[in-house]
């Protein structure tokens, strides 16, 4: 499956004049989404849209102007627009059940997403949104993968958004998934402590089977569920063997190492799995920890010809970035690894 | 509450209710059509006003043609709300 055009709203500068060298820092352990003009919605529609769904939208008008011809739209979103849904289910609390107004509803659906860009785009293709926690946009490109095997030729836009909610973030605090002290993401990994830092963002990529002035290629993805990191280790040392071929070596590893230290070994595990041939990045100080902050990696594949220092966990000698893989780890359960091959270097 | 105070708390109520961030209250005229030209407003926007009336004032509005006569601009909402408001 190969990508054509991809586009970012993040904590960062991704949208428009990428600059990811710059890092902008958290407050309050959250990174929030630096939101662009949408420029291509209709006022009277953006007024009613949430952030998930606004952010989804504005990262989605960008590329589908760049491929006019999409024949379906497949997103990955563990929420969607929670914040709207809490908002509409303490009306119903608030008033009774009584009268409940239908603009939170209509937004609060994770497939609201996909059905606005559907409606917004008049396309009235594949339109179906992957809500599997922290493998949502890993479903939701398998589901690409699929459907691109099936039908060749065709374009789909594939995408992953999340937002942070009051309501969420602070049953995830309950929960451990935060940490407890405030820190600043700069200093992510140097942490000790359990938990991360919160983040939202949208991501979204033309798919297709056409070579031709593609960006990257996905060559292969797999995820399991698994709190055992011997069994992680296990599954990559195969999916590498299985993906790479024989004179090739993986040239970077990606991970989504997020500062929390119950998760550290998995990392360390994976890790240990590559030589000094291979250099070690990391991105979650970048877009903070959300279900589908992954996407977040596969744009920086795209986009990065030049690794900012910040990034980068060890380097090492190759000048050449060609062969990435992306390891993710969502709450020391849920796994996913990406091979993706880089072209235009 | 005078009529001219009604008028002005009920322009605050609809920008707030319908989320409406680049209108001002005071930009909102008392004779303005609420929908089509005017303020723009739409079949969702409709709900969330008649939902609005029943919150804020405790006035439900049961039949269609009545609404229709009611949600024409700030002047008929006034006009209606003051005749009709239970709380």
């Amino acid at each position: 499956m190969y990508i054509h055009h991809h586009t970012c709203i993040s904590p960062q500068q991704t949208f428009e004049h990428a600059d990811v060298e710059t890092l902008h820092e958290s407050a309050d352990n959250k990174l929030k989404a630096k939101e662009p003009v949408y420029k291509g919605i209709p006022p009277g529609i953006l007024r009613r849209m949430g952030k998930a769904v606004r952010m989804g939208i504005g990262a989605a008008l960008p590329v589908i102007k760049q491929q006019s011809l999409i024949d379906g739209i497949i997103i990955g979103t563990a929420n969607g627009g929670m914040e709207d849904c809490i908002k509409f289910l303490n009306q119903i609390i608030d008033y009774e059940e009584g009268m409940l107004t239908p603009g939170n509803f209509v937004q609060s659906t994770p497939n609201a997403i996909a059905a606005q860009m559907g409606l917004l785009n008049k396309n009235k293709g594949y339109n179906i949104t992957h809500v599997h926690r922290g493998l949502a946009f890993e479903n939701a490109l398998l589901d690409a993968m699929m459907m691109i095997k099936e039908n060749p030729g065709n374009n789909y836009l594939l995408g992953a958004v999340d937002e942070i909610s009051a309501y969420n973030y602070n049953i995830d605090l309950l929960d451990g998934c935060f940490k407890k002290e405030i820190i600043v993401n700069k200093n992510l990994y140097d942490t000790v402590s359990a938990g991360t830092i919160a983040g939202e963002g949208a991501a979204m990529f033309v798919v297709n089977d056409n070579a031709e002035n593609a960006v990257a290629t996905i060559k292969a993805i797999q995820t399991i569920h698994t709190k055992d990191e011997m069994e992680v280790s296990r599954v990559l040392q195969q999916f590498i063997q299985q993906t790479l071929p024989d004179n090739e070596k993986v040239d970077m590893l990606l991970t989504g190492e997020n500062g929390d230290a119950r998760l550290l070994k998995y990392y360390t595990e994976v890790e240990s799995l590559f030589d000094e041939y291979t250099t070690i990045a990391r991105f979650k100080h970048m877009c903070g920890e959300y279900p589908t902050a992954s996407s977040v990696a596969l744009w920086l594949v795209c986009n990065r010809h030049q690794w900012p220092a910040h990034m980068i966990k060890k380097q090492c000698k190759n000048s050449t970035v060609r062969n990435i893989i992306i390891y993710n780890n969502y709450r020391g359960l849920q796994h996913a690894f990406m091979h993706i091959v880089k072209y235009k270097c | 509450m005078e009529k001219e105070q009604l008028k002005q708390q009920l322009k605050q109520q609809i920008v707030q209710f319908l989320n409406l961030t680049s209108v001002k209250p005071e930009d909102i005229k008392d004779d303005e059509p609420l929908f089509g030209e005017g303020l723009g407003l739409d079949s969702i926007d409709s709900i969330e006003l008649i939902v609005l009336l029943s919150r804020e004032y405790g006035i439900t509005i049961q039949d269609p043609k009545e609404g229709r006569k009611i949600l024409v601009d700030i002047n008929t909402m006034a006009d209606y709300i003051a005749e009709h408001k239970t709380k």
